[in-house]
């Protein structure tokens, strides 16, 4: 790494050849700005907002692309560069529609957090503004309005370079050049929604998220995708209580800055459905309302009078949830079977760029937990379907889905005893005796284990409805019951738990685990230990 | 004045390989590729002072120099005939009536930097010139003149002509070679420059048409009979395409160093009608225009005309009467430049269709008077901030015609509409 | 119904291909190519022409739509564009274009009923010495007058 010392704003910094003034300068935490650099895209050059002012250079340079050199003296915030960012900005505004009010962009729009901080000019722009095509969708997640583009080319550059499929060109010249589509394609790759994302502006909006809320309204939670088992870091965005979107978070070891199409909307289903807010027991007529003290009672009860029982976790449940629920099973049957949903899928190229081939996302954190059995999931669930087992206590899936849906009912009607711990009506627990309510992915503070090892931090983003409980406290109240006094209160005294009994996870410390987790066997678990 | 580039321009069938040969032509081209070294070979052409004639102006042999010898990579050389610069046609002449010194001067730069490949890529409205170019092309093959170990020499060299398809933009170096390389015509960012990575990443040297063509004669005559000629930073003689308000239109090869206002009144035979000089661009429309009294002094050469505040650029003297709205005359170059700006970079693709709407404002009669300082400001804003000096060729000439012409703006915003017609009338 | 070059046409193609460091680089000769084959570079086309190149139809489709002498929508047999920049415009070039307008019956950017005539204004043709001036497919007409300009249109079918 050739060092290479350079000033900028009179402060001295050594960096290392290669680097880029921009660069140089978002490390350092000196704020440049700019529209069309992305650290993960090419280098475009065209918006010209990061000019900078370089001692010895007659004219401004972009700091996105000019390369540091020994002894270079970067200023930017001189009267020159101060004044061509009001000029540049003028430009970008004048055929800008004046769309904020009815724009999803407001309130996280580069437009309008670099006038407020760069600009405040007045327009004197009295001459008509150049039209162009308004809410055209692009595709089944995003639209977009020509009106309010800045060319940054953001958008083509990483159809062009992340997802490599090419959808989006610029096509015409001059102050007609547009962003669009071939003919009557559409933008539906697997990735296609991380455009809105590093779109600046509206130009590019979300078609789930649209009209939705302002986002200066929205509560943002970092967590974990659980939509598969990459793991992807993502900002949970809430509104009174209600999940209104997933954004990526940034994490170089995981998903870098992107999340799937699949992932982004996931939580429609998996926090949707008719919510179960009360436990039900099954009398003659159907299922009836009860207290949870009936219905923990009903379940220990039925599940020791059963001769041989299948537990299934949903891979959406918690290291910490894992742990209990494995703890309790093997409490209530030591020969019981357990493991944990698991099922695998084709993946086109582009998915294979971030998709795990599941959507079980802590798969191997719940059998890290003990959730496992000789022969998986598939082997449990030919067990089931072969009729092998009298018991089985499901949580947190519908089990109709994971094979011939007939098949499947005719094998849970047939045993004897069946649980179902979940958070909405689903088929499978329209035919459970004993019914639980328990809390999804948004409600939960845990950890999930990636599939590659890697162990990352949900946070609760939402308060789940009154009458559930959380997983965790449902079966720590089982375990209670069982004899075992335990100190099982919050997700951090589970993982300190856990991490005493489980070797992998020994060196890790929950606090260890921080916003961008940390993985099984890594030097800097290593380092935590000490 | 001895005639370099239109020595030979009125000898009929100039542009069959057996009349170019008989008028000396290839001379230079088997005495380079038999006897002489690159590196002669540009110390040459560097001691004969030969700039680029598209508009920049850049020496020829030190261009050369940049090309790394030592690059694994293909090297590649590309005449510019991309001619578009309002007011020049000077190329053109060359490329209809004499494709074979264009080609030889290709042939020639080409070897100096040691490339295999060049390329001649013409503005694709000139049809005939490429017609004439393809088969100058096709008669130096079969004459053994391009191609593979020509004369023996173990060196290659294949030529392709390449026809644009309508851009100005692809007249700027960088833009020609997106738009060669498969693109979008976009200029590049620079660094990295052309010599180091041009085409395809690899280094390139692009050369207009008149440096070209003057490389035989350089050649074959010596770098000092070229570099007697014209001034001390402008040597040797330059095309001057000549349009407008004048009674002779035409090219005119001059001397570098010619008075200006001599060559308007005489050679050109003044403007026409009785009517007098109103202004005058030099070098195309990028060029910042001149009052008549601003050229008394000028001569055409690099540094006379920059001393007046213009530029020589490519040459294009574009001769205005006093019949002429000045309003209209900027318009009409606004809409040019907002028409032909390629969309890339935000202060040019929106600044200059604001300067045209403005213009326009003002020529039907709706203009006010702030409009003219908010030209003049939208002009500095532009320039020096682009990707590439199209910005700089747009604003220029807006900023130029206002300084230049104040009263008759503001005239023609008082009266809201034109001053100098309704005087006519 | 799918496009495709006439073997002749193919054989063009490969030819031109062959001749440039990199198969990209030949776009504009091929699609030179198709509009003369096709008639005009039509969404067909160019998906057709991006299939040849292996490139996306969108990049194709940015490539078209840069250059103004790409036509995506048919035109007449014989189009007519009229120099407008600075030095024919000095020389009267308004006038010719009116004088075709009110001769065709057409305004810039259409086409005659008959299909004979395409109108448009385009910038500087490098012909600035012999303005008013005007070019039609590939041919230049120059130092027009409304006489010549009238007897130019006559004679072309």
């Amino acid at each position: 790494m050739d060092p290479v010392k350079i000033t900028i704003d009179g402060k001295e910094v050594v960096t290392s050849k290669g680097k880029t003034v921009i660069q140089v300068a978002d490390e350092l935490g000196i704020e440049i700005p700019r529209y069309c650099y992305y650290p993960k895209l090419s280098i475009a050059g065209n918006c010209r907002m990061c000019l900078v002012e370089i001692e010895k250079m007659p004219k401004l340079q972009i700091a996105c692309n000019t390369q540091v050199a020994e002894g270079m003296s970067v200023f930017t915030q001189s009267p020159k560069v101060l004044a061509v960012r009001k000029a540049v900005l003028e430009f970008l505004l004048i055929n800008h529609p004046v769309d904020c009010p009815i724009c999803d962009q407001a309130g996280e729009c580069w437009l309008q957090d670099y006038y407020m901080e760069h600009d405040r000019q007045p327009s004197r722009f009295h001459v008509g503004k150049v039209h162009d095509r308004k809410k055209t969708i692009f595709g089944p997640n995003v639209v977009f309005d020509g009106e309010r583009c800045i060319k940054c080319t953001r958008c083509v550059r990483f159809c062009q370079e992340i997802t490599k499929t090419n959808e989006l060109t610029v096509v015409n010249r001059s102050d007609h050049s547009t962003i669009a589509l071939f003919d009557d394609s559409v933008l539906d790759n697997p990735l296609s929604a991380n455009v809105v994302d590093i779109c600046p502006v509206g130009a590019l909006t979300d078609r789930d998220f649209r009209f939705k809320v302002r986002v200066w309204y929205l509560e943002k939670t970092p967590s974990i995708c659980p939509g598969c088992s990459t793991g992807c870091n993502i900002s949970v965005e809430t509104y009174q209580n209600r999940i209104a979107r997933f954004k990526p978070r940034i994490n170089e070891a995981v998903n870098s800055h992107w999340i799937c199409d699949e992932g982004r909307y996931c939580f429609h289903d998996l926090a949707g459905g008719e919510r179960l807010s009360t436990p039900l027991i099954r009398q003659e007529g159907g299922l009836v309302t009860a207290t949870w003290e009936q219905a923990l009672q009903a379940v220990s009860t039925g599940l020791k009078e059963s001769s041989s029982l299948a537990a299934i976790l949903s891979g959406r449940n918690t290291n910490e949830e894992a742990y209990l629920f494995a703890k309790l099973i093997k409490k209530l049957r030591a020969d019981a079977t357990l493991e944990v949903f698991y099922q695998e899928r084709e993946l086109s190229e582009v998915e294979k760029i971030l998709v795990s081939p599941d959507r079980s996302p802590n798969f191997r954190g719940g059998r890290d937990m003990g959730v496992n059995s000789k022969d998986g999931f598939d082997g449990l669930m030919r067990r089931l379907l072969s009729g092998d087992f009298a018991a089985a206590f499901i949580v947190g899936e519908d089990l109709t889905q994971a094979a011939d849906p007939e098949a499947v009912r005719t094998a849970l009607q047939k045993l004897s005893f069946l649980v179902v711990q979940d958070t909405r009506v689903t088929e499978t627990s329209k035919l459970a005796h004993v019914v639980l309510p328990g809390t999804h992915f948004g409600e939960k503070e845990g950890t999930y284990t990636n599939r590659k090892g890697r162990v990352q931090k949900l946070n609760a983003a939402l308060i789940p409805p009154e009458g559930a409980l959380q997983d965790s406290e449902i079966f720590a109240r089982f375990l209670e019951l069982t004899g075992e006094k335990n100190g099982y209160g919050t997700p951090q005294q589970i993982f300190t738990a856990l991490a005493r009994e489980i070797s992998a996870y020994q060196k890790l410390t929950y606090d260890s685990i921080g916003a961008q987790g940390i993985e099984l066997g890594s030097a800097a678990a290593e380092h935590h230990d000490r | 004045m001895e005639k370099i580039l239109l020595r030979n321009i009125d000898v009929p069938n100039l542009h069959q390989l057996p009349t170019y040969e008989s008028a000396g032509g290839y001379r230079s081209w088997r005495r380079v590729i038999e006897s002489m070294k690159p590196a002669e070979l540009t110390e040459e052409v560097k001691a004969s002072g030969l700039r680029g004639r598209g508009g920049a102006g850049f020496p020829t042999g030190m261009k050369w120099s940049f090309v790394p010898k030592d690059s694994p990579k293909p090297k590649y050389l590309v005449c510019n005939a991309d001619e578009s610069e309002p007011g020049t046609f000077k190329d053109r002449l060359l490329m209809e009536r004499d494709p074979h010194a264009v080609l030889e001067g290709t042939l020639i730069a080409a070897y100096a930097i040691q490339s295999h490949t060049a390329f001649i890529y013409i503005r694709g409205e000139l049809a005939f010139a490429v017609t004439r170019l393809e088969n100058a092309v096709a008669e130096a093959y079969q004459a053994g003149l391009i191609g593979k170990n020509m004369f023996g020499s173990g060196y290659d060299l294949d030529v392709i002509v390449h026809r644009g398809a309508g851009a100005y933009i692809c007249g700027e170096e960088t833009a020609l070679l997106s738009s060669l390389e498969g693109s979008r015509g976009w200029p590049k960012l620079k660094p990295p420059f052309p010599a180091t990575h041009g085409l395809f990443g690899c280094p390139t040297v692009v050369n207009n048409v008149e440096t070209l063509a003057a490389l035989p004669w350089i050649l074959d005559r010596g770098a000092a009979a070229y570099a007697a000629m014209g001034t001390e930073k402008s040597k040797g003689t330059k095309l001057f395409s000549v349009s407008g308000h004048i009674a002779k239109p035409g090219v005119y090869e001059l001397e570098m160093g010619y008075p200006f206002k001599k060559f308007l009144e005489e050679d050109c035979g003044g403007v026409p009608n009785g009517k007098r000089l109103k202004g005058v661009i030099p070098g195309g429309a990028s060029m910042p225009v001149l009052r008549p009294e601003e050229i008394e002094k000028v001569n055409l050469d690099y540094e006379s005309v920059q001393a007046a505040g213009s530029l020589l650029g490519s040459g294009g003297v574009i001769v205005m009467d006093e019949t002429t709205c000045m309003v209209q005359a900027a318009w009409n170059l606004a809409r040019f430049f907002a028409h032909e700006s390629c969309g890339q970079c935000s202060p040019c693709r929106e600044g200059c269709h604001w300067m045209e709407k403005i213009f326009h404002r003002i020529e039907h009669g709706e203009g006010e008077t702030a409009d003219l300082d908010l030209i003049l400001n939208i002009s500095s804003n532009i320039m020096g901030n682009t990707i590439c000096p199209f910005g700089d060729a747009a604003a220029m000439p807006a900023a130029a015609f206002i300084k230049k012409f104040r009263d008759e703006f503001e005239a023609h915003i008082v009266a809201r509409r034109c001053t100098v017609r309704r005087e006519l009338e | 119904m799918a496009l495709e070059f006439s073997s002749e046409t193919l054989r063009k193609f490969e030819e031109t291909v062959a001749r440039y460091p990199k198969k990209e680089a030949a776009i504009l000769p091929v699609l030179y190519l198709a509009q003369q084959e096709f008639g005009c570079l039509s969404p067909e086309a160019i998906e057709y022409v991006a299939r040849l190149m292996e490139q996306s139809p969108a990049r194709v489709q940015g490539v078209v739509s840069f250059y103004t002498m790409f036509n995506t929508k048919p035109i007449g047999r014989h189009h007519i564009q009229v120099c407008r920049t600075l030095s024919c415009a000095l020389g009267g070039a308004e006038r010719i274009t009116a004088f075709i307008k009110r001769k065709l019956g057409i305004d810039i950017g259409q086409t005659t009923a008959d299909g004979r005539f395409t109108l448009s204004e385009v910038e500087c043709l490098a012909s600035c010495g012999t303005a008013p001036m005007m070019q039609i497919n590939d041919d230049y007409y120059e130092n027009l007058t409304e006489e010549k300009t009238g007897k130019i249109l006559d004679s072309l079918k």
